[in-house]
């Protein structure tokens, strides 16, 4: 066999020895708390790392620095301060209170919808009663009350929408009224745009 | 030995049915327990992930603030603290994200060499090991602000927080080998750094 190679190999295991023991080390470090954790790889692995840190120096040496690497982070103190802790209980508070609101809120309009929905199909079903029975009555074919029933059912529908397209009207003209009111103001002013003299930048 | 274990899982178990429960009500005087409870702890986490003192603080509050929105979503099957760290991480991605399309690495203070955190002296026997002492400390808080960000929040779980490799899986949604190499990697990375800033 080549005596070379016979090194190269023998560095190769070296380092991957040294690669092994440095990670068993991390994971056993002192102060960690699950001894499972420390033997998941193989229930050998401290009898081969205690075998390893006798003849090993660096490891040894890693492994101290390790211990005192843990020991150094879990000296350094950081505390949170005490108003820092109040102001988050009391936006947790706040918070929490608001959310109360809105679940209730969510609660009730639930509810107003289940209510409304129960009456609207009430209603109809009354009312398609009603209508067939007056229907009957003045002798009226089928389609001419039915026609009447969706008349009389779309009614509110249609007054809303009626009002709302009223209303939005009325905005409009009074938003004209103002904007004429404005520019009158301004021409009286000499502020208008087309009189201005140059830049506003200016 | 096992009974210990026994009595130790199933308060621990106990213990988060009641959070869970508590976090379904959203009941504030259970958060507020909760706050004083793991101040420190989710603090340190913070401060370690992001590497900014005022940073950690908002996160703090909004963490909270996540708990209670989402507190449905705790499992007791898991400790609390392990669902507390996920939502604070999460929390600190997202932060990372609005500012630059960024993971934890953009949680790295490069341009800041102050340490957030202050480091009292530590041990008794002379003032000559007192100051040594508090000289490493120092010198590890420093190296914690340079390492990538990933090994710092493993070493913070593992060595400060004491969660088990399992759990750190968890708070950092990585396989468990991923977290074994963070742990290890972290804490080479900081060997350098016992005996004062490397070169």
């Amino acid at each position: 066999m080549n005596p070379a190679s016979n090194t190269n190999r023998n560095t190769a295991m070296n380092n991957e020895a040294h690669e092994r023991a440095r990670r068993l080390i991390a994971l056993a470090a002192p102060g960690t708390l699950s001894v499972a954790d420390r033997l998941s790889d193989q229930p050998s692995s401290n009898a081969w790392l205690a075998a390893h840190l006798e003849i090993c120096a660096s490891c040894r040496t890693f492994a101290e620095n390790a211990a005192q690497t843990i020991h150094e982070l879990r000296a350094i103190p950081i505390a949170a301060d005490r108003t820092l802790v109040s102001a988050t209980q009391m936006n947790v508070r706040l918070r929490a209170r608001e959310l109360q609101r809105h679940r209730e809120r969510l609660w009730m309009v639930s509810i107003s919808c289940t209510v409304v929905t129960l009456c609207a199909l009430l209603s109809t079903v009354a009312l398609w009663r009603g209508f067939e029975w007056l229907g009957a009555r003045a002798q009226l074919p089928a389609s001419v009350w039915q026609v009447g029933f969706l008349f009389f059912g779309a009614m509110p529908a249609l007054m809303v929408a009626i009002l709302l397209l009223a209303r939005d009207r009325d905005r409009d003209r009074d938003k004209d009224r103002d904007k004429n009111k404005d520019r009158d103001r301004d021409q009286k002013n000499g502020l208008h745009l087309a009189h201005h003299p140059g830049s506003y930048q200016g | 030995m096992n009974a210990t274990a026994f009595y130790f899982d199933s308060s621990m178990a106990q213990e988060s049915t009641e959070i869970a429960r508590g976090l379904r009500r959203k009941d504030p005087d259970l958060l507020d327990r909760l706050i004083e409870q793991y101040q420190h702890r989710l603090l340190r986490y913070l401060i370690y992930l992001t590497g900014r003192r005022e940073l950690a603080e908002d996160l703090f509050q909004e963490t909270w603030i996540r708990v209670l929105e989402r507190g449905h979503q705790f499992n007791d099957k898991f400790a609390f603290s392990t669902w507390l760290f996920a939502v604070a991480r999460n929390l600190a991605i997202d932060h990372m994200r609005r500012k630059q399309p960024a993971s934890l690495d953009g949680l790295m203070s490069d341009d800041n060499d102050e340490v957030p955190f202050d480091v009292p002296a530590t041990g008794q026997p002379s003032a000559f090991d007192m100051s040594l002492r508090r000289e490493q400390t120092e010198y590890i808080a420093a190296g914690m602000l340079h390492i990538p960000a990933e090994y710092r929040e493993a070493l913070v779980l593992r060595f400060q927080e004491g969660m088990s490799l399992d759990e750190i899986a968890t708070v950092a949604r990585v396989p468990l080998g991923t977290v074994k190499s963070r742990i290890y990697r972290g804490l080479s990375a900081l060997e350098p750094w016992l005996r004062g800033a490397p070169l």
